[in-house]
């Protein structure tokens, strides 16, 4: 069959269609999906699988570490003075803190808390900046003008500031009340973010396209527009992910957010200072974890970018 | 050029008027916020509903916002719940520490970037570029109150170099250039812990921004006409390179009023960071919230000193 045939041919089979292919190998490629060139890309940034082979490590700990070493956290053990501020012991691997609590249970269930608090908090700031990145990105002129405004008197009032006044008043010590309040003040960047993608989408044909065979706007807007934002917007959340981390230690560090003796690692660093130079592993844990935890995030984070990069020729 | 200037303090205002609404109606509630006065258990029914109409609690909202505009505006924040201070007394003291310590440290931040960020540039893909990297990665991922606590542990228990809290020695009356030495070197630590987070940032920031101007072809140009590479480094390269770069700290200098808030409270620097802390454990609420009006209306202002700068170095922004 020719080509002009083919074209107009009915009830064609794979084989007669495509006899060309066996005639010319060397210019077939494999095909890969784009899913799997990003892959490809990322696999090859050697940082980045570090963090990621990390950020495993820790969940794999951090969840199914509890089933194996089964000791309550919160369980003080004040009988002998030996038992607070123990070194490390076939029974407490990590030793114990001020108060006779097992250190590497309390480190497992401060990671708990920690992923918890910036995976949940990083959800909620990314729908919210999506949510309001898109209606002011599509509908443009006054609706963007007035979200946009709301988003800088957001961003004008000092980021601590207000999170401290806001935790030392509205908080109870439980996680979701943190989680809440880390996810009000996060959401900005994605926004902004969305917003200005949005700005530059509408005006491609792809939108124009979509528009005159019917689609809605909010159909543009989340089933169009939105998964050629994600790029972006994927990379930013995994930063926002170790942004939370970082707050909520700092929260639990000066006394809002997880109180003790819900285990947390700021509040460990902060049990821990004062007995630095008694035991500095009491500090030393917790505070190694939030800085590889934030840094592996870190890392994952620029190796999406670097492997979701348009611009970036391949290797 | 002044068109730009007028338009984008027009465009400041109605922020700073949101603002204070949002100061306002965070005032009444928090717990213990206007009518904290009125919580003394021994009060009467009747004497309690006379002090409120005599502070003027009963009139309706918007006049008692505008009278508490009013006030804030003249500066008269009200009077501590702790010392029965006037506020901006306590705010006045406290706000040149404060200074001190993020003036300093923004400044070494800034020079330290610029100087990193252009080696790393310069230099990049090399060991050097890899090395300023992989720090500035630790920079950004180490939280502030740790680097903190580690110098503390390293520079002032075990080195014994320097001191790990306040501004100066207490007890002994130094004669003024040994009082001065003393000073600085109680500064040094809390600068330097709070010069790493900004300098890790930025440095990557200035490379980035560097090795795009690089790229230009003005540069390629300069070059050609002869131009020797350190010249041309520093004066085609860096100048434009700088431009976003200062844009950016200038946006950092406005978290003055809150940005070393964690430092201070490490080492014990009495600066409004620390006020801040301790005013926040004793619920001193007239404190609290006369700092966050005052930091928002720092961050607004240098938001727009960063405009302002970006549109005198740059000139293209004007005409947009």
């Amino acid at each position: 069959m020719d080509i002009s045939e083919q074209l107009n041919a009915t009830n064609v089979t794979a084989d007669e269609v495509e006899p060309f292919l066996e005639l010319t190998p060397a210019l077939v490629q494999k095909r890969r999906s784009q899913g799997r060139i990003i892959f490809d890309r990322f696999l090859r940034n050697r940082a980045a699988i570090g963090g990621a082979v990390f950020l495993v490590l820790l969940l794999l700990f951090c969840v199914l570490g509890p089933l194996f070493w089964r000791v309550d956290p919160t369980q003080t053990n004040l009988l002998n003075v030996s038992a607070t501020l123990a070194s490390p012991s076939p029974a407490h691997p990590l030793g114990t803190d001020d108060v006779g609590r097992d250190v590497l249970a309390r480190a497992m269930a401060g990671g708990r808390v920690s992923l918890l608090v910036g995976l949940s908090s990083m959800l909620m700031a990314i729908l919210l900046g999506i949510g309001i990145g898109a209606f002011a990105g599509f509908y443009g002129k006054a609706i963007d003008n007035l979200l946009m405004r709301f988003t800088d008197v957001i961003l004008a009032v000092p980021l601590y500031l207000l999170l401290f006044v806001l935790s030392a008043s509205f908080t109870d010590g439980t996680p979701k009340s943190v989680i809440i309040l880390i996810a009000i003040f996060g959401w900005t960047y994605a926004a902004r973010l969305v917003r200005g993608e949005f700005l530059a989408l509408k005006e491609r044909e792809f939108v124009l396209a979509s528009r005159t065979i019917g689609a809605g706007n909010l159909r543009l807007m989340f089933r169009h527009m939105l998964p050629n934002a994600a790029g972006p917007i994927i990379v930013n959340a995994t930063l926002l992910i170790g942004t939370n981390i970082i707050l909520e230690s700092v929260l639990s560090y000066f006394g809002f957010g997880i109180k003790p003796p819900d285990a947390s690692w700021g509040s460990m660093i902060e049990v821990g200072q004062g007995l630095f130079d008694v035991d500095p592993w009491l500090v030393a844990i917790p505070g190694l974890l939030v800085f590889l935890t934030v840094l592996s995030l870190n890392l994952v984070g620029d190796g999406l970018r670097d492997a979701l990069d348009p611009y970036m020729t391949e290797r | 050029m002044g068109r730009y200037i007028i338009r984008r303090i027009l465009q400041a205002i109605p922020l700073l008027f949101f603002l204070t609404v949002g100061m306002y109606l965070l005032i009444h509630l928090l717990p213990g916020g206007a009518d904290a006065v009125l919580f003394n258990p021994h009060l009467t029914a009747a004497a309690r509903a006379g002090l409120r109409a005599r502070m003027g609690l009963d009139d309706p909202g918007y006049v008692q916002y505008f009278k508490w505009l009013g006030s804030a505006l003249t500066g008269n924040f009200g009077y501590s719940f702790n010392t029965n201070e006037p506020v901006s007394d306590i705010l006045g003291r406290r706000f040149p520490a404060t200074l001190e310590l993020f003036g300093s440290a923004l400044t070494l931040a800034l020079i330290l970037a610029i100087l990193l960020g252009v080696i790393s540039a310069v230099r990049q893909g090399t060991a050097t570029d890899y090395t300023l990297t992989v720090i500035s990665y630790f920079g950004i991922a180490m939280p502030v109150f740790l680097l903190g606590l580690f110098a503390q542990d390293i520079f002032g228990v075990q080195l014994q170099w320097l001191p790990t809290s306040g501004t100066g020695n207490y007890g002994t009356a130094l004669p003024p250039l040994d009082a001065f030495v003393d000073h600085v070197r109680h500064l040094i630590l809390p600068m330097v812990v709070l010069a790493v987070a900004f300098i890790a940032g930025w440095s990557r920031y200035m490379r980035s921004s560097m090795i795009e101007v690089v790229k230009q072809d003005y540069m390629r140009t300069a070059r050609a006409k002869g131009v020797a590479p350190v010249p041309l480094l520093f004066r085609h390269a860096l100048r434009n390179a700088v431009i976003p770069l200062i844009t950016v700290v200038a946006l950092d200098f406005g978290a003055v009023a809150g940005g070393a808030t964690i430092t201070e409270g490490v080492f014990a620097w009495p600066g409004m960071g620390l006020l801040f802390i301790d005013s926040l454990d004793r619920r001193d609420y007239p404190i609290l919230i006369a700092m966050l009006m005052l930091g928002a209306v720092f961050v607004i202002t240098f938001n727009l000193i960063a405009d302002i700068l970006y549109a005198v170095m740059d000139p293209r922004i004007r005409y947009s």
